[in-house]
């Protein structure tokens, strides 16, 4: 008797892993860029922005956020990955009304919110905004989201500062949802912040 | 750059500052009644130190961000600082620390059956042997380490396996008592620790040739360290498991097989 109900235990068990399997597979979202949800946390920072006025998430609720690090010195990715994204947009049209691309600074001693507003609106004047402000406010939002940046690094004082590539993409409640990079192509990640947009309603 | 800066944890972990400052004054106060050797604090102190440094300083950033210094780092977690704990013999004198309170309480754990079967099915040498290496390669599985990297908790339950799987295993391929009441011949232990060179030496090598990059993620949020390319911070990393992680049991077979020698001695 007693081997029996064992039996029958295991093959119930079996049979709940099989569907937990194909529910799996089932409902796995097919995102082109990685998902992150519940890996990251939400996004929290107050910052100021390149009209000069502090900001926070809510500031930018019920749009959906596609947030970079870099700094406006920078001659290598930061260009191309804003340009991509403003590409992003074009490539969004009416609805890139509902998207905000926050380019934080990571070089807030140079990036002024001047300095900012001119060069995020090089590549998009009314969706792009410039986030400054203190070294220890940034690097608490770097460290957040596994961004590299060492403010003391001495490497940082000579100019240059290694930093990653990714674009963190949040849903209108500040979720973080998705990892876009370099190597994602526009279209994709397009296809992706639509998919997004329409499933926030 | 002031030194004590570096000092400083990158992301505070109230886990491992507690458990460290516990274990640190319980071996201070049992020192005084079990009389440790010279040798066996010196390996205890080397031991917890590294732990403690590559876990709870500005390290800890330079392992978030290049994958050769987090092979480092799971170096000293899993081979290094618990090998140096277990060689140092410290449970007399960690138990001699102890207010009388803790001591019963460890007695009651250890006798509840649950924790004996669970105790004696992890010091089963296939078991040891598996997890030991089942654990390097699950989270060197570049989704796994992919999410490992980029959530928090997950990376702290990272670390806290592979320090945790590494004391248990070191523990029982070094320690020539029986552990948990579980005596392994000095002959099986030398297996088990020859059994761990294989796979670390597949995992390592197969790192090393990849010829694309297996861990994007370090490039995604960027690299520590400017200049280093992500195919040669991957191949040092595949080194470092490769030869570093199969030399620590080359070191433990040798003081294994140096400990009967010395008993046949006597």
């Amino acid at each position: 008797m007693e081997c029996f109900v064992s039996g029958r235990f295991i093959l119930a068990l079996m049979i709940a892993f099989a569907a937990f399997a194909l529910n799996a597979c089932i409902s796995q979202k097919p995102w082109h860029v990685e998902e992150v949800t519940g890996h990251l946390p939400d996004l929290k920072f107050s910052l100021t922005a390149d009209n000069g006025r502090l900001v926070t998430p809510t500031t930018y609720e019920g749009h959906l956020l596609l947030m970079y690090f870099g700094f406006t010195n920078c001659d290598s990715e930061c260009p191309v990955s804003m340009a991509r994204l403003a590409r992003v947009m074009q490539l969004l049209g009416n609805d890139a009304n509902r998207v905000r691309i926050l380019f934080v600074t990571l070089d807030p001693g140079r990036d002024t919110p001047q300095v900012l507003h001119r060069y995020v609106t090089q590549f998009d004047p009314d969706r792009a905004i410039g986030l400054t402000g203190t070294t220890s406010d940034i690097e608490r939002l770097t460290k957040q989201y596994r961004a590299a940046y060492r403010p003391r690094s001495k490497i940082g004082e000579a100019g240059g500062i290694d930093h990653g590539d990714a674009v963190y993409i949040f849903d209108s409640q500040g979720r973080a949802r998705l990892l876009a990079t370099s190597a994602d192509s526009d279209e994709h990640l397009a296809q992706d912040v639509r998919r997004l947009l329409e499933t926030a309603h | 750059m002031d030194l004590l800066y570096w000092f400083t944890p990158w992301e505070e972990s109230a886990p491992v500052f507690i458990a460290t400052v516990v274990v640190a004054a319980l071996f201070l106060r049992g020192r005084a009644r079990s009389n440790p050797r010279f040798q066996q604090k010196l390996y205890f102190w080397t031991g917890l130190a590294f732990i403690y440094l590559v876990s709870h300083t500005q390290f800890d950033y330079y392992a978030e961000h290049q994958f050769f210094i987090h092979r480092l780092q799971h170096l000293v977690l899993h081979h290094l600082g618990p090998f140096l704990v277990v060689l140092s013999s410290p449970v007399a004198t960690l138990r001699a620390g102890m207010p009388e309170a803790g001591q019963r309480a460890c007695r009651l754990i250890a006798e509840w059956k649950p924790v004996q079967y669970l105790l004696s099915a992890l010091c089963n040498p296939v078991v040891a042997v598996t997890l030991f290496c089942g654990l390097i390669g699950f989270w060197l599985l570049p989704s796994v380490h992919f999410t490992a990297m980029i959530d928090w908790r997950l990376y702290r339950l990272m670390n806290w396996s592979m320090f945790i799987n590494g004391l248990f295993f070191w523990g029982i391929v070094l320690h020539r008592g029986p552990i948990f009441s579980v005596r392994l011949s000095p002959g099986s232990r030398i297996a088990m620790m020859l059994a761990v060179i294989p796979p670390q030496i597949v995992i390592g090598a197969m790192i090393f040739f990849a010829s694309s990059e297996l861990y994007p993620i370090y490039t995604i949020c960027g690299r520590a360290i400017g200049g280093l390319g992500a195919i040669a911070d991957q191949q040092i990393g595949g080194i470092i498991l490769w030869i570093h992680g199969a030399m620590m049991s080359a070191i433990g077979i040798l003081i294994v097989v140096r400990g009967e020698l010395m008993q046949q001695k006597h």
